[in-house]
């Protein structure tokens, strides 16, 4: 059986929009709706042999396990039997990036059809030929059944386990070819926002290297504002000998330095607040005229990294074709957009975009960060210059510093509490784009996606607790340093502030946290999950403080993207004499409806809640002289081993269609530990990270 | 010049003498399952056994390794394929989610518990906090490292 004809449904060509007069638009990823007759291109049968073509990118959230299971179950053959294989442009039908944790939900039903519209065919006795999908109901699919009870687990798909507990190659950077080269593009240490390009070099020192191959000058350098050098060696630890006998000098555009401060202040929610309303209104309710708050609280976020282990990386390779209709150029990457990458490529090179091949790896940490053409350019013009096959690798100072960030926040919630509700509520934020990042958007085009208001920033603000009378409102302000998706977008910091809020707002009540959470909600998805996550852990034993240690306990819980929903409970102590804070539990009970793949959501989910306690405790990215200020993990330190304690994660069982489970617990866990905090020292801290210097500062200032 | 690259001699390629260990291992060698993270020592994805004991190959040369045993995660399994202890435990809790440092902690782990056939919590903690997850594996990897210990003969 073959694949169904696709390339003709696939489209051709690079993007060519214009607008009058704004020069040009860059290319604009697209995000079709992927069908069970495209998804009939991801699976195949040859001579007994089953082979899944992956049309989500994995980065470690599991797809390939959960969607080879599913293929297995619809199919009726063991998982093993069903051969995995990351897809290049060629081999399937555009599909559209890994984001949002949307894999499941937008793959799942089309992937499940094609598979028994194929084991139907396969069953009467066809065995060659395309194949035209079914549109078989859901209820109709065997790997769509709602199953009872998640802890009995059926064998899970082995995806790329075997391999990579073996270290067999995987990732972009395992890419070799006979005749590669090394490749790296130097940049200014500024950040792209600015217009910078290289002035002066020591290229004789350069040569005198014998690894050094070529140094490289190309307009199709540039990333945003900055023009880099490329330089191209035998070997990848010469290109740091190169990059230091070089001596690079710079020249960057005058009056454009910025330091932290700057940041700071163009965010600053109150000088904001002062101008009037905000840009964007979530809910505009009326709120009283008098400012009789029961709470006044203003929290503040930095920036963030997305700290992938794994740097970028990309291989590219031209190759000769005389008749000029075959593949002009091969690029293997560990994206999380395949198509939006071929795309930007054949802008770049002025090719039809079926002669460029863009090969899928699996990706060393996503967390959004891998969604721009960068690496794959960088790789892709120097392989043209040299005339040879080149590998960049990112250094870590350079994915620290050229990929785009968190944005920083920052928050004023007023609250009124009034017989024992919340009556009124105002959550105003100022932060920068997410969704349109300054990473790939001029200035002119980000103003017009303005109007519509960037709802990555917003994620995750809307209140899941009901209250009458809400103002949520926002803006995001252009910043120096590029921002842009990170896990959960928005809703890791706006969670962490609507969950800070809530819990003062029943301590002013004199209300538990949980009964006061659930009083304020209809939601049963969401009392549920509160209830869940409450009862593991014992909610009411709530830990004693003592002479050394002083103990707290907090919860929080949220609705992520509006249909998954998570709650958490953390356990914290803190050492009086050194201000040292250690989470010692958390528990989170999580409802993604029909979960595919029990193992992988619980990964995710304790993955999750290793981020929130890292985004709480550890996280800040420093900025200084005009860009980000760290080069090492040094400089931007993670939870290690022993900052990660029991992780105890319950799943919901549930029927309901299956949402995304990536980024769910990004709701839960974060304001869990703000408030095992506040609870532990009676000090609500309002600027994150809270490091032991913070804490014992706070707790001298508190007596 | 030549190494000894699991149990094997392996001649070391013209101009990659003192180049890191990290990179004549995944270029020349194609051995890419001990990975890059940092080049700094200080993420641990790049760890190998040096005469059974972790070190980072980001920080070694192969002039420096003369008459040393270098063990990369490729030499781990039997021959026959059969698993190291340390891999089938991670193969059975699903420890790795990008799977990126998993490498580098497998060594680790194998590393620690040829030195500490039972270790404790903090000596878990000791050994693999220079190892970074950026996934959120750590609980995984505390409890596969105590599952092989449980499995060792003492």
């Amino acid at each position: 059986m073959k694949r169904r004809q696709f390339l003709a449904a696939a489209g051709a060509g690079a993007l060519t929009v214009t607008l009058a007069g704004c020069g040009l638009v860059p290319v604009i990823p697209k995000r079709p709706t992927s069908t069970a007759n495209d998804a009939l291109g991801w699976i195949r049968h040859e001579q007994g042999r089953y082979t899944l073509w992956l049309p989500s990118a994995e980065m470690g959230q599991q797809i390939s396990t959960a969607l080879q299971g599913l293929a297995a179950t619809e199919l009726g053959v063991p998982p093993a039997q069903v051969h995995l294989q990351l897809p290049g442009t060629r081999a399937i039908a555009r599909v559209r990036a890994t984001v949002g944790s949307a894999s499941v939900q937008d793959f799942a039903l089309p992937l499940a059809r094609a598979c028994a519209t194929l084991r139907e065919a396969l069953a009467q006795g066809q065995t060659s030929g395309t194949l035209a999908a079914r549109d078989i109901a859901p209820s109709a699919l065997r790997s769509l059944q709602p199953r009872t009870g998640i802890a009995k687990e059926t064998a899970v798909a082995p995806g790329q386990l075997h391999a990579l507990v073996t270290g067999q190659p995987l990732f972009a950077g395992d890419t070799r070819l006979p005749s590669l080269l090394y490749g790296r593009v130097l940049r200014a240490p500024v950040s792209a926002e600015i217009n910078s390009r290289p002035k002066a070099w020591d290229e004789t020192a350069a040569r005198a290297d014998p690894a050094c191959v070529a140094m490289v000058q190309h307009p199709r350098l540039a990333q945003m504002g900055s023009l880099g050098l490329g330089i191209v060696a035998r070997t990848p630890s010469a290109l740091d000998r190169i990059e230091a006998a070089l001596a690079v000098q710079w020249q960057v555009e005058d009056g454009s330095a910025f330091e932290q401060a700057a940041i700071d202040a163009r965010i600053d929610i109150d000088t904001q607040l002062r101008r009037g309303p905000l840009q964007h209104r979530l809910r505009k309710d009326d709120l009283p005229a008098d400012t009789a708050w029961t709470l006044d609280l203003r929290m503040d976020i930095p920036l963030a990294a997305h700290a992938p282990i794994e740097p970028r990386s990309a291989t590219a390779q031209w190759l000769a074709d005389a008749d000029q209709e075959g593949i002009a150029l091969k690029v293997w990457a560990g994206t999380q957009d395949l198509f939006y990458m071929r795309d930007v490529l054949a802008r770049q090179f002025n090719l039809n975009a079926e002669r460029i091949e863009v090969q899928a790896c699996r990706i060393g940490g996503g967390f959004g960060g891998r969604t721009l053409c960068t690496v794959e350019l960088e790789a892709a013009v120097l392989a043209q210059a040299v005339g040879a096959p080149v590998k960049v690798q990112w250094s870590r100072a350079q994915e620290f510093a050229q990929g785009f960030q968190r944005p920083p926040s920052s928050h004023r919630v007023r609250a009124r509490v009034h017989g024992g509700r919340i009556t009124h509520w105002w959550h105003a934020l100022a932060s920068s784009h997410i969704l349109f990042t300054p990473a790939a958007m001029p200035v002119w085009m980000q103003t017009l996606a303005d109007l519509a208001g960037d709802s990555g920033v917003a994620r995750g603000a809307q209140m899941p607790y009901d209250v009458p009378q809400q103002r949520i409102e926002f803006t995001a302000q252009r910043l120096p340093v590029h921002t842009g998706p990170w896990r959960g977008l928005g809703a890791g910091p706006n969670t962490l502030v609507v969950e800070s809020a809530m819990d003062e707002c029943a301590r002013h009540a004199g209300a538990d946290p949980l009964a006061w959470r659930l009083q304020h909600t209809t939601d049963e998805r969401l009392a549920q999950v509160l209830r869940r996550a409450a009862a593991e852990a014992r909610w009411p034993e709530r830990p004693a403080s003592d002479a050394t240690t002083l103990r707290g306990r907090g919860i929080a819980g949220g609705i992520y993207k509006g249909v998954s929903y998570a709650a958490a409970v953390a356990d914290v102590e803190v050492q009086r004499a050194t201000g040292q804070v250690r989470v010692v539990a958390l528990w989170c009970a999580h409802d993604c409806g029909l979960v595919l793949q029990p193992d992988g959501v619980r990964a995710q989910t304790e993955g999750n809640l290793v981020w929130c306690l890292g985004m709480v405790l550890h996280e800040r990215l420093p900025v200084a002289r005009s860009g980000v200020a760290a080069a090492s993990f040094a400089d931007y330190p993670l939870p290690r081993m022993g900052d990660v304690p029991p992780l105890h994660v319950q799943l919901i069982d549930s029927s309901a269609p299956p949402t995304g489970a990536g980024e769910t617990a990004m709701v839960a866990g974060a304001g869990a530990i703000a408030n095992a905090l506040r609870d532990a020292t009676g000090v609500r801290f309002t600027r994150l990270p809270v490091r032991s210097a913070d804490v014992l500062q706070a707790l001298a200032a508190r007596g | 010049m030549h190494i000894t690259l699991n149990q094997h001699p392996q001649p070391v390629p013209t101009g990659w003498e003192d180049e890191p260990l990290l990179w004549l291992l995944r270029e020349p060698l194609g051995l890419t399952g001990t990975r890059f993270g940092c080049g700094m020592g200080q993420c641990g994805a790049c760890t190998v056994l040096i005469d059974g004991v972790a070190e980072r190959a980001c920080l070694q040369t192969a002039r420096g390794l003369q008459g040393r045993a270098i063990t990369t995660i490729e030499g781990l399994a039997e021959p026959d394929g059969t698993l190291h202890p340390v891999q089938q435990v991670w193969r059975d809790l699903r420890v790795p989610q990008c799977g990126y440092c998993q490498s580098g902690q497998i060594m680790g782990a194998v590393a620690l518990l040829r030195a500490t056939h039972r270790p404790t919590d903090a000596q878990i903690d000791a050994a693999m906090s220079g190892h970074l997850c950026r996934c959120g594996t750590q609980q995984r990897v505390r409890a596969a490292i105590h599952q092989v210990a449980r499995g060792t003969k003492p």
